[in-house]
């Protein structure tokens, strides 16, 4: 999307991640005033329209969430669903409000629990208009034939995929908000239940509860709000996924190239000026292919990108500083959300005992949504921020 | 006054078979996919698009696919669907008319390779809601 004014985000906010008893509009109300507190937001009457992301909580989740916020009546709320990359598409529609002078001060929420609603045990259940899902298709079933093929091409093996896991919980073993954060030995992992071949139970995103929030404004705005770390967006791009039922190099992932080469031609960065990212990392083989898919490396070179140690902490870009899906559980509408609130925390050098050194600059997030048969993911969003102080 | 009769209405039964525009079972002879060409550009589909993305035509012409095909990749699941009974084994399966089938894999687990030969088959895929096993494709190695 060109953006035809400065965007800023002012604030951000995110829960605790895991198991909850607190229902979706209560994580996403944590999150949402998170968010606007730390913006300086003194009254509901600064906020201009609010976006809000979920997956599979019902009707009006954004009203529900915002009506103890006092914007219930003065702005409007759209809710907004597209699988995973639902949270994050929020956020790229309230910076679209703001970049074309709709608003000063829009907000994007994720939002979902699971567990309250869901029996553990089970993928989730596709929609059964969808021929692969009556065929019995699920997306750990999908990952995994990526993993098949790309193991039966470059030779990897499971040792090699438990990698990621072992790295992104390594990375948030001192993060407050992320369950799964840990030391896990290759064999911990995968030697846990396996799911679908060659995916084990900890090469799999939990099945958690949580929400994510950011506030996006204008460059007037930020500079009434007197926020002294603005971070700067420099692209958001929303993309759709190609749909044919032809052979395709599924090592690749045709919307993920697509998404982030239009997202370094929008921002005038490129893949090797990235310092973060968060990327999709729901099951680990989707973290390798990502890095050759977003260019971070050349086509072929993921694992070695990964075992050379470029992937984490002192390396060319830390993937999943926070510890990705891997570490917080992936609530599907709030996931997209979280990794931004958290890349504009590592931006401003406030991961106490997660902080990436030297502090980052530029942080790239990256989330698909939807295993809609015939397209590799439904949908696809991507944002890049950077520090502007 | 005439009488009104009350008809009953007859609760039409779930399906058995999935989708006659999908799959052929003839009575003689072996089963077959049914590809949908585009009468106007020649586009080439399974299952059926209509529209054709591609002109938008909605005319089409009725192809039988090959039977047979190359397993690109494949998962045994044993975590599936809820009301699925694991485990159970998907693969992608290519065909020479340059089409890729999703399809349940009628076989063992850990059996399956990459770059394998297949070839179409019938078999149940799930229990339709009134509990009887839903016949559709499967794929098995030749
Ligand atoms: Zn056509």
């Amino acid at each position: 999307m060109k953006l035809e004014r400065d965007v800023y985000i002012a604030g951000v906010g995110e829960t605790v991640f895991g198991k909850h008893k607190m229902d979706y509009d209560e994580l996403g109300r944590i999150a949402a005033f998170q968010a606007i507190k730390s913006s300086n937001i003194d009254g509901p009457g600064m906020i201009g329209s609010a976006y809000v992301g979920n997956a599979h909580n019902g009707i009006v989740t954004g009203q529900t969430i915002f009506k103890d916020i006092g914007i219930c009546g003065t702005a409007p709320i759209i809710n907004v669903e597209s699988a995973c990359s639902a949270g994050a598409m929020a956020v790229h529609l309230a910076i679209k409000d703001v970049a074309y002078g709709l608003t000063e001060l829009s907000m994007g929420v994720g939002a979902e629990n699971h567990t309250l609603r869901r029996k553990s045990g089970t993928a989730f259940m596709p929609a059964m208009n969808d021929i692969e899902a009556v065929h019995g298709g699920v997306m750990t079933g999908k990952y995994a034939m990526r993993a098949t093929r790309y193991m039966h091409e470059t030779g990897a093996t499971i040792e090699d995929l438990a990698m990621i896991t072992q790295k992104s919980r390594r990375h948030a073993k001192n993060n407050p908000h992320a369950p799964y954060g840990g030391d896990y030995s290759i064999e911990d992992i995968i030697d846990s239940r396996m799911i679908a071949y060659p995916l084990t139970l900890h090469q799999c995103c939990g099945v958690v509860d949580g929400a994510g929030a950011v506030v996006v404004c204008s460059g007037e705005m930020i500079k009434k709000l007197g926020i002294e770390k603005p971070v700067k967006v420099r692209g958001s791009v929303v993309t759709s996924g190609p749909y044919h039922n032809r052979p395709r190099d599924i090592t690749g992932d045709d919307i993920t190239e697509m998404t982030s080469a239009m997202l370094y031609e929008e921002s005038g960065i490129g893949p090797k000026d990235v310092d973060i990212l968060e990327l999709h990392d729901a099951f680990t083989i989707a973290e390798l292919l990502y890095y050759e898919c977003m260019g971070l490396c050349e086509k072929g070179d993921g694992l070695k990108f990964l075992r050379d140690g470029l992937s984490t902490y002192g390396g060319q870009c830390v993937v999943s500083p926070r510890g990705g899906m891997l570490s917080y559980g992936h609530p599907i509408g709030a996931s997209g959300a979280a990794q931004m609130a958290a890349n504009v925390k590592q931006l401003r050098g406030e991961c106490n005992g997660y902080q990436v050194e030297p502090v980052p600059k530029v942080a790239m997030s990256h989330v698909t949504g939807g295993g809609l048969s015939g397209t590799e993911h439904a949908a696809c969003t991507m944002h890049m921020l950077t520090s502007d102080w | 006054m005439a009488e009104k009769k009350k008809i009953k209405k007859e609760k039409e039964p779930d399906i058995t078979f999935f989708h006659p525009d999908l799959l052929e079972i003839p009575k003689e002879g072996l089963p077959y996919l049914k590809g949908y060409k585009c009468k106007k550009c020649g586009q080439l589909d399974f299952p059926k698009l209509s529209p054709c993305p591609t002109c938008w035509s909605e005319d089409f012409d009725v192809v039988p696919l090959s039977r047979k095909g190359n397993l690109y990749s494949f998962s045994d699941l044993y975590i599936g669907q809820p009301g699925l009974e694991t485990p159970y084994i998907c693969g992608y399966v290519d065909l020479p008319e340059e089409i890729r089938i999703f399809a349940m894999l009628k076989g063992d687990v850990n059996t399956f390779k990459c770059d394998e030969e297949v070839e179409l088959t019938t078999g149940p895929i799930r229990k339709n809601a009134d509990g009887l096993p839903i016949t559709s494709y499967m794929f098995q190695k030749v």
